[in-house]
């Protein structure tokens, strides 16, 4: 099975869930290589958004807050950064600043630019996951490094009982290996 | 509760504070009792309530007793006051609330129920970005979320309009009141040697 396969069934079998939902910027309409992968994901179960990287953490948390379990998707690492106070100070600490009272548990999307054959250049390639790992307390941090690891990581991101949020990172070069 | 109790309450927390029994940051609320009373009364107990770093008067009005509000304080998590039911949110970052809040007017409106979703900033909050494409957002797709904001020109002891010259006019959805501080922006306004 390849990544890029995986990937597929991987967001087909999270779209089996009632809970899920799907959100970011290109979600419904195609414009990077993550909307490949939720093309079989049924439109109803995602949620086009504007571009506001930091918004869209916020209203997944809010989501989450409510029930649902929203894979919210950043097409590349440089944009998740965008993010970060949503991420660091909200997501991350809600657990500890509720003292357990609010669990929202949010599956986040993101990938690692290619630099191959086109290379993204300095703002588009970025690998941050060591920088993750040092600021994020209770989000898991998961670096998907081969297409052995998908469904499993994303399985348990949306099953985990422990209802922790999970980063999951993508190489956006392994999309296209067969 | 009526204004007497709110002020009492805080009172209380003040002389919690000055006799040390709180290890954390306090953000007192004081001056806008009748005007959050008059708020919450049109705000049913099952709406989501967002607040900020100053959130003891929202937590009390939305239905957190006041046992429970004094063991979070004592606990130093004045800046963060939290419950589930009520339903109750409350983060120390400028603005930190607002796109949560949206997230949960987005999940009311997917789940058609007439809950509604009520988040108070201060006038300087008001002036951020996130505020405005948060409002939009929410104003474009018809979201049943109410902005609240509390103007009182200061954001910790800086004059708002000194700092941006002029004030956003009031929006769609947004309720605005004016009031001056009753206590300092943090603490209570004596010294206390920790």
């Amino acid at each position: 099975m390849s990544y890029k396969t995986e990937l597929i069934r991987s967001m087909q079998y999270l779209s089996e869930n009632d809970k899920v939902l799907f959100l970011g910027q290109s979600v419904k309409f195609s414009g990077n290589a993550i909307f490949n992968t939720l093309e079989e994901v049924n439109n109803n179960k995602k949620i086009e958004l504007p571009v506001f990287e930091d918004t869209q953490m916020g209203i997944s948390t809010g989501l989450a807050l409510s029930g649902y379990i929203p894979v919210t998707c950043y097409p590349r690492f440089d944009f998740l950064i965008l993010a970060l106070n949503q991420l660091v100070n909200h997501l991350d600490k809600i657990t500890v600043m509720s003292s357990g009272k609010l669990k929202p548990k949010v599956i986040i999307r993101t990938s690692i630019g290619a630099k191959f054959p086109l290379n993204g250049g300095p703002q588009h390639t970025q690998d941050h996951t060591s920088a993750m790992k040092k600021m994020l307390k209770h989000i898991d941090v998961v670096k998907l490094k081969n297409s052995k690891q998908i469904f499993n990581s994303y399985k348990k991101a949306l099953n985990r009982k422990d209802m922790k949020s999970t980063l999951l990172i993508e190489y956006g070069e392994y999309y296209n290996k067969p | 509760m009526d204004s007497k109790q709110l002020k009492n309450f805080e009172l209380d927390i003040k002389k919690l504070y000055e006799k040390k029994k709180i290890k954390a940051p306090i953000h007192l609320s004081g001056n806008n009792e009748n005007q959050l009373i008059k708020i919450f009364k049109r705000i049913n107990k099952k709406d989501w309530v967002f607040s900020s770093w100053r959130s003891h008067y929202h937590a009390l009005l939305h239905g957190i007793s006041e046992k429970e509000l004094k063991k979070q304080i004592v606990n130093g998590k004045s800046m963060s006051i939290c419950s589930k039911k009520p339903k109750f949110f409350s983060s120390s970052i400028v603005g930190g609330t607002l796109p949560i809040a949206l997230g949960v007017a987005m999940s009311n409106k997917l789940k058609k129920n007439n809950e509604k979703v009520w988040v108070f900033i201060g006038d300087m909050t008001y002036e951020t970005g996130v505020f405005h494409e948060c409002h939009k957002y929410a104003i474009q797709n018809n979201l049943k979320i109410y902005f609240v904001v509390e103007d009182n020109n200061m954001s910790t002891n800086t004059p708002t309009t000194s700092v941006w010259g002029r004030k956003t006019k009031k929006l769609k959805n947004v309720i605005r009141y004016f009031y001056k501080r009753g206590y300092p922006h943090h603490g209570t306004g004596s010294w206390v040697l920790f």
